[in-house]
C-alpha cells in the first residue's frame, strides 16, 4: 500500500491526539476522584448507583424515624420512670397513713403530701415532647390525656414504624396502659387515695392499698415495653448502620475512581503520548529534508 | 538536413513533454496540503519512430481518483457525522438530565425518605414543613427537567432548519461544479465536486453517483433527488402546522417531498432522530412520570387525614392527562400554604396516628409507575438511563464510523494523495530529462550550424 509522508503526519496526529485524550480523562478521575461524572461515562455503572441512592434514601429515611422514635420512647421512659417514683412514694404514704399510729392530723399531713405527689404524677402522665406532643395520649396527641382527676381521655393506639421489613416497632405507649384496662386507673386511684388521706377515709385509704400495688406493675410493665421497645430499636439501627455503609461503599465501588488502577493508566496514557510525541518528531524529521 | 530539422523538432516536443511533467509534480506538491485534491500524472507516449526519427509526446494529466471510493467515503462521513451528532447531542441531554443538583429519582427518593421521617412525629410542623419542602424540591425538578428538554428539542429544530438551508445552498454548489465538469472536465473541478458532496453527505446522509454522462446526482434517503446534474432542488424548512417544528421538503419547480421522516443519517438526520424520537420519548417519559407521582401521591393522600381528621385532600394539583403532565405537575396550593393538611394519618383516629405516613412511604416501594411496572425512583432513573444507553450506544457506532472512515480516508491517500518525495523523485526525473533534451537540441543545433557554415 502505498503511504504518503502526509498521511503519516495524519496518523501519528491521530495517536497522540488519542494519547492526549487518555491523559486528560484519567487526570480528570484522578482529580475528582469520580469514574463516573455523567450518565453517559457509564451508564450500566450511573444506573447501579442511582438505584443504590435510592435504597440508601429509602433507608435513610427509615432509619431517621427509628432514631425519632427511640428518643421519643426515652423521653417517655423518663416520664414513666418519674411517675413509677412518685406511685412508690404515695404507696409508702399511704401504708404509713393506714398504720393506727396515726391520727386524722397526720394523715390530713399524709393527704397534703400526696396531693402535691398526684400533681406531679399527672405532670409526668401528661409530658410532653420537645415538639409539644404528648407522650401518653395515643393518637390524640395533641390534647393532654389526663384531666385534672387523672381521668384518661387519650385512645390506646400506638405509633408503630418499619423496623425490619415488614415487622413493626411500638414507639409509643398510649396512655390506656395506666387504666383499669391493664389493671386499676392509676391516676384517680392516686387522686382516691389523697383525699381518703385527707378525709380521714380509713376504710377507702385500706381498700385502696391493693390497688397500689397493681399500678406500680402496670407503671413498671409500661417501662418494660418500653425498654424492650428501644432495644430492637436499637438492633434495627445497628443492621441499618451496617446497611447504609454498605450501601456507600456499593455507590463508591460504582461511580468512584480506583486511585491506585488510575495511576496506573495515567502512567500508561503518559508513556503512550510520550511514544507519540516522539513518533511525530521522527516522522517530521524524516519528510523535512525534501519539504 | 532535413534529417537535423527533424531532429530539432524531436527535441522540442521532448523538452515540452517532460516540461509537463515538471508542471504536474510541481502543481501535485503545490496542492500536496488542499483537502480533496486528486494527484495527478503525465504519461509519456512514444511517438510512432520512422526509419530515423521517433519522439515522444504527453497526454493529458491523468487525475488519479476512484469515484466507487468517493462514493464509499461520502456514504462513511454521513454515517459518522450521524453518530457523532446524535451521541453528542444525547450526551448534552442526558447531562442536562443528571447534572446541576439532584436527580429527579434523587428528590424522589428525598420526598419518601421525608415522609417515613414524619411518620415518627406526624404532629411535628417541622416534619410536615420537610415533607412540603422535598415535595417542593420534586416539582421544581421535573419542571426543570421538563424546561430542558423543550429546550433540547427547541434547539434540535433550530439546527435542523439551518442544516437545510446549508443543504440547499450545497446543493446549488454541486449543481454549479456539475455544470463546471460538463464544461472543462477540469480535474479540480471534479476534485471540487466530490468535496462538496461529501459536505452534503456529512449533513444529509444521502449518496451520489456519477452517471455514464459523467453529471453527478445526489439523492437523499428515501429517493428524493436533491442535485441532477446542472439541476438543484432545495431544502425547505416549512413549520408544521400542529406541532410548530420544522418539517423539511424537497422543492423542485412546482413539486414538493416531505421527506421529514427519510432521512436517516448525516447530522440533519441525526437532529431529525434526536428531536422527532428521543426528545418525543423522553418527554413522555417524564410526563409518565409527573402523572403517576401525582396520581398514585394523590390517591394514597386522599384516603388519610390531615391534622384536623380531614379526608379527601390532594397533595399534588390533579392532572387528568399524561401530554404535558411534566410542566402541569404542582404542589396543592393550599397545602403548601398549611402543613397541617398533609395526611398522615389514618381517617377517623388522631393526628397523631402516622399511619397515612407509613402508606405514602410504603408507595415509594410499590410498582406504581410506568403502567404499574416500575417504582417511582426507577421510572425517573430509567428516564436517564435510557439516554445514557442510547449515547453510549452511538458513541460506540461513532468510534467504528470514525474507523472505517479513516480506512477509507487512508484507501483514498493511498490512491489519490500526494506524497511530496514521490514528486520531487517525478520532478528530478522529468528535470534531467528536460535538461538532456536542451543539450541534445543544443548539439544539433551545432551541427546544423557545422553543415550551414560549410555551404
Amino acid at each position: 500500500m502505498r503511504i504518503t509522508g502526509n498521511r503519516l503526519i495524519d496518523l501519528a496526529a491521530a495517536s497522540t491526539t488519542k494519547s492526549q485524550a487518555a491523559v486528560a480523562t484519567t487526570t480528570e478521575q484522578l482529580s475528582s476522584g469520580l469514574r463516573v461524572n455523567t450518565p453517559s461515562d457509564d451508564p450500566q455503572a450511573w444506573l447501579a448507583a442511582q438505584r443504590t441512592k435510592l435504597r440508601q434514601a429509602m433507608s435513610q429515611g427509615t432509619g431517621a424515624a427509628v432514631q425519632a422514635g427511640r428518643d421519643h420512647l426515652e423521653v417517655t421512659d423518663n416520664a414513666l420512670a418519674s411517675l413509677g417514683d412518685i406511685v412508690s412514694q404515695i404507696r409508702t404514704l399511704a401504708v404509713q397513713g393506714s398504720s393506727d399510729s396515726y391520727n386524722a392530723t397526720d394523715r390530713a399531713a399524709l393527704g397534703a403530701q400526696v396531693r402535691g405527689l398526684f400533681q406531679s404524677a399527672l405532670d409526668s402522665a401528661n409530658a410532653r415532647t420537645s415538639a409539644g406532643e404528648y407522650l401518653l395520649a395515643g393518637s390524640a396527641s395533641l390534647t393532654p390525656p389526663f384531666d385534672a382527676a387523672g381521668v384518661y381521655l387519650g385512645d390506646a393506639a400506638v405509633r408503630a414504624l418499619p423496623s425490619d421489613g415488614s415487622v413493626t416497632t411500638g414507639v409509643t405507649i398510649a396512655g390506656s396502659a395506666l387504666t383499669a384496662a391493664s389493671g386499676v386507673d392509676v391516676l384517680p386511684l392516686l387522686d382516691r387515695i389523697a383525699t381518703a388521706l385527707s378525709s380521714n377515709d380509713m376504710t377507702t385509704l385500706v381498700g385502696a392499698l391493693p390497688g397500689l400495688d397493681t399500678a406500680v406493675k402496670q407503671v413498671s410493665s409500661a417501662r418494660t415495653q418500653t425498654g424492650g421497645a428501644m432495644n430492637v430499636l436499637d438492633q434495627t439501627t445497628s443492621a441499618r448502620t451496617v446497611l447504609e455503609q454498605n450501601l456507600q461503599q456499593a455507590i463508591a465501588r460504582f461511580v468512584e475512581v480506583d486511585a491506585v488502577a488510575a495511576a496506573s493508566e495515567l502512567a500508561k496514557a503518559t508513556q503512550s503520548l510520550e511514544i507519540s510525541r516522539a513518533v511525530s518528531s521522527h516522522i517530521v524529521a524524516m519528510l523535512a529534508p525534501s519539504t | 538536413m532535413s534529417d537535423l530539422l527533424s531532429l530539432l523538432s524531436l527535441g522540442s516536443s521532448a523538452i515540452a513533454a517532460q516540461n509537463s511533467g515538471v508542471a504536474v509534480a510541481t502543481n501535485n506538491v503545490a496542492n500536496a496540503n488542499t483537502a480533496g485534491f486528486s494527484r495527478q500524472r503525465v504519461d509519456l507516449e512514444s511517438l510512432a519512430a520512422a526509419p530515423l526519427v521517433g519522439g515522444v509526446r504527453s497526454a493529458s494529466p491523468q487525475r488519479l481518483a476512484d469515484d466507487l471510493l468517493s462514493g464509499r467515503i461520502q456514504t462513511a462521513a454521513g454515517s459518522l457525522a450521524m453518530s457523532q451528532a446524535f451521541a453528542d447531542a444525547l450526551e448534552e441531554l442526558g447531562s442536562g438530565m443528571a447534572t446541576g443538583g439532584s436527580t429527579v429519582d434523587e428528590q424522589i427518593g428525598a420526598m419518601f425518605s421525608r415522609f417515613s421521617q414524619a411518620s415518627a412525629a406526624p404532629t411535628d410542623s417541622a416534619s410536615r414543613a420537610a415533607v412540603i419542602a422535598a415535595a417542593r424540591d420534586l416539582v421544581a425538578g421535573i419542571h426543570r427537567r421538563s424546561a430542558g428538554v423543550a429546550a433540547a428539542r427547541k434547539e434540535a429544530d433550530a439546527r435542523i432548519r439551518d442544516g437545510a438551508s446549508s443543504a440547499t445552498a450545497l446543493a446549488k454548489q454541486l449543481a454549479a461544479a456539475n455544470t463546471a465538469v460538463a464544461r472543462t472536465d477540469d480535474p479540480v473541478a471534479r476534485d471540487h465536486r466530490d468535496q462538496i458532496a461529501q459536505q452534503l453527505g456529512k449533513l444529509t446522509g444521502g449518496q451520489s453517483r456519477i452517471d455514464h454522462d459523467g453529471q453527478m446526482r445526489f439523492v437523499l434517503d428515501g429517493g428524493a433527488v436533491l442535485v441532477d446534474g446542472g439541476r438543484a432542488a432545495s431544502l425547505a424548512a416549512t413549520p408544521d402546522a400542529t406541532t410548530g417544528v420544522a418539517r423539511l421538503e424537497v422543492v423542485d419547480g412546482g413539486n414538493r417531498r416531505d421527506v421529514t421522516t427519510a432521512i436517516a443519517g448525516g447530522s440533519l438526520g441525526a437532529g431529525l432522530k434526536f428531536r422527532d424520537q428521543t426528545i418525543a420519548q423522553v418527554s413522555t417519559q417524564l410526563d409518565q412520570l409527573a402523572f403517576d407521582v401525582t396520581s398514585s401521591v394523590n390517591a394514597v393522600h386522599t384516603a388519610n387525614a390531615g391534622l384536623d381528621g380531614a379526608t379527601g385532600r390532594v397533595m399534588f394539583t390533579p392532572i387528568t392527562q399524561v401530554a404535558g403532565a411534566a410542566s402541569a405537575i404542582a404542589l396543592d396550593p393550599g397545602l403548601a400554604a398549611d402543613p397541617s393538611r398533609l395526611a398522615l394519618a389514618a381517617p377517623g383516629s388522631g393526628p397523631g396516628d402516622n399511619r397515612g405516613a407509613l402508606a405514602l412511604f410504603a408507595l415509594g416501594s410499590q410498582a406504581v409507575a410506568s403502567g404499574g411496572t416500575r417504582t417511582l425512583g426507577d421510572a425517573a432513573i430509567d428516564v436517564v438511563s435510557g439516554i445514557a444507553l442510547a449515547a453510549s450506544d452511538s458513541r460506540g457506532d461513532a468510534t467504528r464510523d470514525g474507523m472505517l472512515a479513516d480506512h477509507l480516508a487512508g484507501l483514498r491517500d493511498s490512491l489519490s494523495g500526494v506524497d511530496t518525495q514521490e514528486e520531487l523523485t517525478n520532478l528530478a526525473r522529468f528535470q534531467h530529462a528536460s535538461g538532456a533534451m536542451v543539450k541534445f537540441v543544443s548539439t544539433i543545433d551545432g551541427m546544423l550550424g557545422s553543415l550551414i557554415d560549410q555551404l
